[in-house]
């Protein structure tokens, strides 16, 4: 019966794939090169990277042992928390459950069903840029094709693990708490336990282990080198394995893999268990909306207030309202706020620990910090804006058969989303600005530039968003990860890297001032940035936001 | 009223509607039936200007769509086949926020509200989230919805599926009022008697293309199955007929 619901996605991948306009076709294709050449770009990243760890002398092969499990263990814990957000929806409120469920299907099939969805969201993402780093050490160390085999053998169990943290959690969540509000709470608690210990994990300074003037023998580093990385979880076993397949100790390497085969049939056995016995409760629960008996008095609201005062028209003020409304009472969203909060919290205390001595130093990285900035703001849109219009649903029709212009959505997404982004963003920079003693030049440059950067990748978002809607994913997980998510994110960082670029010239010869050369200043030069500037960002604003209008106002015409 | 001059829509090969050409009076109650995949939905859809018409014209209240669809939709009242509204809005503020939407006043808006709510039976669920209402009480919210600005034209993509018996009646009630008033009501049907029983004129649609239109009596004679109801004229003209046989295998 498994093998029978997992063929139906099997053909609704390659039915999509089959019947492809031209159009559909060029698009993909596109996403497929982008895609490509961002995994290309990180190969050559890790490619360096290993290649400088394989020269140090006597310990170069240990560093890079350590890095492969330092890299193993974030890809375990952030699949495991991309299990938690995914878990929930796919396994409790996916929109093709009701079907299941009334079908003569066992319980604990339609679990296996759900879980291999909520795995192969949770974890494809990280795994494809996993992927350049194993081929990059088998290149560096020559370690052949069959190392790529072997990890391919064993990477599955790896990640199913991962995932099954998620699951566990979840369906534990949901029998224990079936009251709706009790689970909200428990689900806050929760994402705040992660998002502390993420806090706290960065302030115990781990990397402080890796410098060995930290050290007080040598013995001592080289020991902490040759240690397990957390011998408990798979990532160290997969670490082994790959370890053994390297140095061809096939005996390791099939200890190993038995290991992580039989753990996750172990796990999968046990969660497939507990679900035929919680899973129908989980659901019947997950069902049960939330009882709220708010006030039904009909006033006028700030917003509409507002948007009086500021001459702008009343339906925007319903706009913003719905979105304001929607947006906080769902809890699904502030699990993502306090992770946003513990990132920015790390962020800073990162930039607080950089060993940076001299003045100027200090004032270039506050400059090049704005490229990290914008990283984090594009992360952020990904989370909150990129999914802002496809988060309208099934109730778009509701927008779409009002008389409301798509304009007018989409800038009221735009002004909603914008205010976090560009508080973040502004709060990065000044604070920054501020441990790393900034001088005055770099600080106005950083602070003019993440204003307009939020401002630009917040339009991004809105636009991309538009152009890529998802509207029957009950997942915000799958808008994330879709081909879109990744075009808006390869857009971003492509506009980042472009505004850091152009900027980057002004600022050496500010710079070259500051050290006494005398005419540092090239006025033309500047003349050209700030045309440069004016072009990225005009793109930037510009032509996301008309192919997204262009394209969600035919929405129905390709969705009939 | 509603005005649908040699009216086309293609999707790909596909012709979902074919040269419909349909004129319905002011205060008239329209049903329009077919098959499944026959393109009443698709009609529906360019009618509220969420479609666009690949050839051809669609006038509602003397209103051309493709020239003024804002304020078409101004006049429109629109019930889809799935009545989806936001889960974490109140029924109340799904009202509230649908009058905002189309320029209701907050005077109108309190006194309407409430009406309707009460008018449906929701008034004790006002305030509850509607991701705890079920289909029938989420029809009834959108019901509600499409009634709040009192529209000249009312669309209705299978109005009565999910409703109670009692529910189903008021709204069949509340549709021959809304047609003394003036309003006019365009409804595509599965449910042949309601059809019947309330509509003023039937069409039916075959492939894109209308192949009957009239009172049921003109339907009755076009069938030539005078004695039969609407559900043998509505099977001949569709080729229904034709499955009679394959039934008694069954």
């Amino acid at each position: 019966m498994v093998f029978f619901l997992l063929r139906r996605k099997a053909r609704s991948v390659l039915n999509s794939l089959l019947r492809q306009s031209p159009w559909e076709r060029a698009r993909n294709a596109a996403f497929l090169l982008v895609g490509l050449l961002l995994i290309i770009g990180l190969y050559a990243a890790f490619w360096r990277l290993l290649r400088y760890l394989d020269a140090v002398p006597v310990i170069g092969t240990l560093l890079i042992w350590k890095l492969t499990a330092l890299a193993l263990l974030t890809t375990f814990s952030m699949v495991a928390l991309s299990s938690l957000v995914t878990s929930l929806t796919t396994l409790f409120y996916a929109y093709d459950l009701p079907f299941l469920m009334k079908a003569p299907v066992s319980l604990r099939t339609v679990f296996v069903d759900k879980s291999a969805e909520a795995t192969f969201y949770a974890s494809w993402m990280i795994a494809a840029t996993l992927l350049p780093y194993l081929v990059a050490l088998a290149q560096v160390k020559h370690l052949g094709v069959l190392f790529l085999f072997a990890f391919a053998g064993v990477v599955f169990p790896f990640l199913a693990l991962a995932s099954s943290v998620g699951m566990a959690f979840t369906l534990a969540l949901m029998r224990l708490f079936p009251s709706p509000r009790t689970r909200d709470m428990i689900w806050i608690l929760s994402s705040f336990s992660v998002a502390m210990l993420y806090v706290l994990l960065r302030i115990s300074q781990p990397e402080r282990l890796v410098r060995p003037d930290m050290l007080e023998l040598v013995a001592q580093y080289l020991s902490y080198l040759q240690a397990p990385t957390a011998p408990a979880l798979p990532s160290w076993w997969l670490t082994r394995a790959l370890w053994g397949c390297a140095h061809a100790r096939w005996d390791v390497f099939w200890t190993y893999a038995a290991l992580l085969y039989g753990v996750c049939a172990a796990t999968y056995g046990a969660l497939v268990y507990a679900a035929g016995r919680v899973y129908a409760d989980g659901y019947s629960g997950a069902q049960e909306g939330r009882r709220s008996g708010r006030d039904q008095k009909i006033e006028e609201t700030w917003e509409t207030r507002w948007a009086r005062g500021l001459r702008l028209p009343l339906e925007s003020a319903a706009l913003f309202r719905k979105e304001r409304l929607c947006f906080f009472r769902d809890v699904k969203h502030w699990s993502q706020i306090l992770l946003v909060a513990a990132l920015v919290c790390v962020y800073l205390f990162s930039i607080d620990r950089l060993p940076l001595d001299s003045p100027d130093i200090k004032s270039l990285v506050s400059f090049l910090n704005l490229a990290v900035a914008g990283f984090v703001l594009s992360s952020l849109g990904l989370r909150f804006t990129f999914p802002s219009i496809s988060l309208e649903g099934r109730s778009f029709w509701v927008l779409r058969a009002s008389p409301l212009r798509v304009e007018t959505m989409m800038r009221q997404k735009y002004l909603f989303t914008l205010a976090p982004s560009l508080l973040v963003g502004v709060v990065l920079i000044l604070v920054s600005n501020r441990l790393l003693h900034a001088d005055r030049f770099i600080s106005s440059l950083s602070l003019a530039s993440i204003s307009v950067m939020a401002l630009a990748l917040t339009s991004m978002g809105v636009g991309f968003g538009a152009l890529f809607p998802k509207m029957n994913v009950p997942n915000i997980h799958q808008v994330e990860s879709s081909a879109g998510g990744f075009v808006y994110m390869a857009a971003c960082l492509a506009f980042v890297v472009a505004t850091v670029a152009i900027e980057a010239w002004p600022v050496q010869m500010y710079f070259q001032n500051k050290f006494g050369k005398p005419d540092a200043w090239d006025w033309t030069g500047v003349s050209m940035c700030l045309a440069g500037y004016a072009v990225v960002n005009a793109v930037a604003f510009t032509v996301p936001w008309v192919l997204g209008r262009r394209n969600l106002e035919s929405h129905e015409e390709r969705n009939p | 009223m509603i005005e649908i001059i040699r009216l086309t829509k293609h999707f790909g090969d596909l012709r979902a509607v074919d040269e419909l050409d349909l004129r319905i009076e002011r205060g008239e109650i329209f049903g329009l039936l077919g098959p499944n995949g026959a393109g009443k939905t698709t009609t529906i859809k360019i009618l509220t200007g969420l479609l666009r018409p690949t050839s051809g014209r669609v006038r509602v209240a003397g209103i051309d769509m493709e020239e003024a669809p804002l304020e078409a939709k101004r006049r429109i009242g629109l019930v889809p086949d799935e009545p989806f509204v936001y889960p974490k809005l109140t029924g109340s503020e799904f009202l509230h926020f649908v009058g905002d939407l189309y320029g209701i006043s907050l005077e109108t808006q309190r006194r309407r509200i409430p009406e309707l709510l009460e008018m449906f039976e929701l008034l004790p669920y006002g305030g509850e989230l509607a991701e705890s209402y079920s289909h029938g009480m989420r029809q009834k919210l959108v019901l509600s919805a499409a009634l709040l600005h009192e529209p000249e034209v009312l669309l209705l993509d299978e109005p009565l599926v999910g409703l109670d018996p009692k529910s189903a009646r008021l709204v069949k009630e509340i549709f021959q009022r809304l047609s003394k008033r003036g309003c006019t009501l365009f409804m595509c049907t599965h449910i042949l008697e309601i059809a019947e029983r309330l509509c003023h004129r039937v069409g039916i649609m075959v492939s894109g293309r209308l192949k009957a239109l009239g009172t049921v009596a003109e339907l009755h004679r076009q069938a030539r199955h005078g004695a039969g109801g609407l559900e043998d004229a509505f099977l001949s003209l569709t080729g229904g007929l034709e499955y009679s046989a394959l039934l008694k295998n069954l």
